[in-house]
């Protein structure tokens, strides 16, 4: 849908189709990834090691790709934390917190937690990512012979465990991200991740235009 | 509970293997500790806010 189209309809595009191929296809990645990992972990036994190194250099693609469109096509502003930003929602969060009413703060187009969670994962994901393409020097693929002698078992087991954390912390982001995405006054966002775009009500009622202009 | 695991080597040396499996259940708790106490106040304050106005 076009910008003028989305206008006559009272919609504001908030995501491009390519930013929602890109999330959900990191969506399925994921959970690939913690399927193959931890199923055989609880005693579900199957070959996972294919299905999980694939997805891991799929994911690696889509990040790789999702990397460069951030910071030649999409406004890198968009997610990064502010001072300011951070510290007025860390004041409101503080006064809430000890009791104060719950302010109602319009945002730019992320709030400061889903620009930190944003990050977060970024980190974890990158961590996996790194440690998982490193860890593949140790099995046969389709385009390598395997060379279990590259590193010491002292370096391997540090990269293991390194690989093994991201993919725990993994799981607790999931399952929050899961959880934020099912929540009523979030639900419109998830529709966006969808559907592209949420309505010009939406907008006006939870963004300000100073900080995410349409 | 361990939070990593160790193997012997060749040598029969003890060496580090990973991150320890049983963590797995922590982590999952963590989520669900996060949820519900996050739940559980954005209810409380919805009200409250509600009863405010």
């Amino acid at each position: 849908m076009t910008d003028r189209q989305n206008n006559a309809a009272g919609r504001v595009e908030r995501h491009k189709l390519t930013e929602r191929v890109y999330h959900w296809s990191m969506a399925a990645c994921m959970l690939v990834l913690l399927g193959t990992g931890f199923l055989p972990v609880m005693g579900v036994n199957f070959a996972w090691v294919d299905p999980h190194w694939i997805a891991g250099v799929i994911l690696t693609v889509l990040v790789l790709i999702h990397a460069v469109r951030s910071l030649i096509w999409l406004k890198p502003s968009d997610i990064w934390i502010r001072w300011r930003e951070y510290t007025a929602s860390v004041n409101a969060l503080t006064k809430e917190v000890l009791g104060g009413p719950r302010e109602k703060k319009r945002i730019g187009k992320y709030s400061v937690g889903q620009k930190a969670f944003h990050h977060a994962v970024a980190v974890v994901v990158l961590v996996a990512i790194v440690t998982g393409l490193v860890m593949m020097i140790g099995i046969d693929g389709p385009f390598w012979e395997r060379n279990p002698y590259l590193f010491s078992e002292a370096t391997r087991g540090l990269i293991f465990v390194l690989h093994g954390f991201a993919g725990l912390i993994s799981i607790t982001m999931v399952m929050v991200h899961i959880y934020f995405a099912i929540r009523p006054e979030k639900l419109y966002m998830t529709r966006s991740m969808l559907r592209g775009w949420i309505t010009r009500e939406e907008y006006e009622q939870h963004h300000d235009p100073a900080l995410w202009r349409e | 509970m361990e939070i990593l695991r160790y193997k012997s080597d060749a040598w029969g040396q003890r060496v580090l293997e990973g991150a320890s499996w049983d963590l797995l259940w922590v982590f999952a708790a963590a989520a669900l500790v996060f949820i519900v106490f996050h739940a559980v106040y954005t209810h409380r304050k919805l009200k409250q806010s509600r009863r405010d106005d």
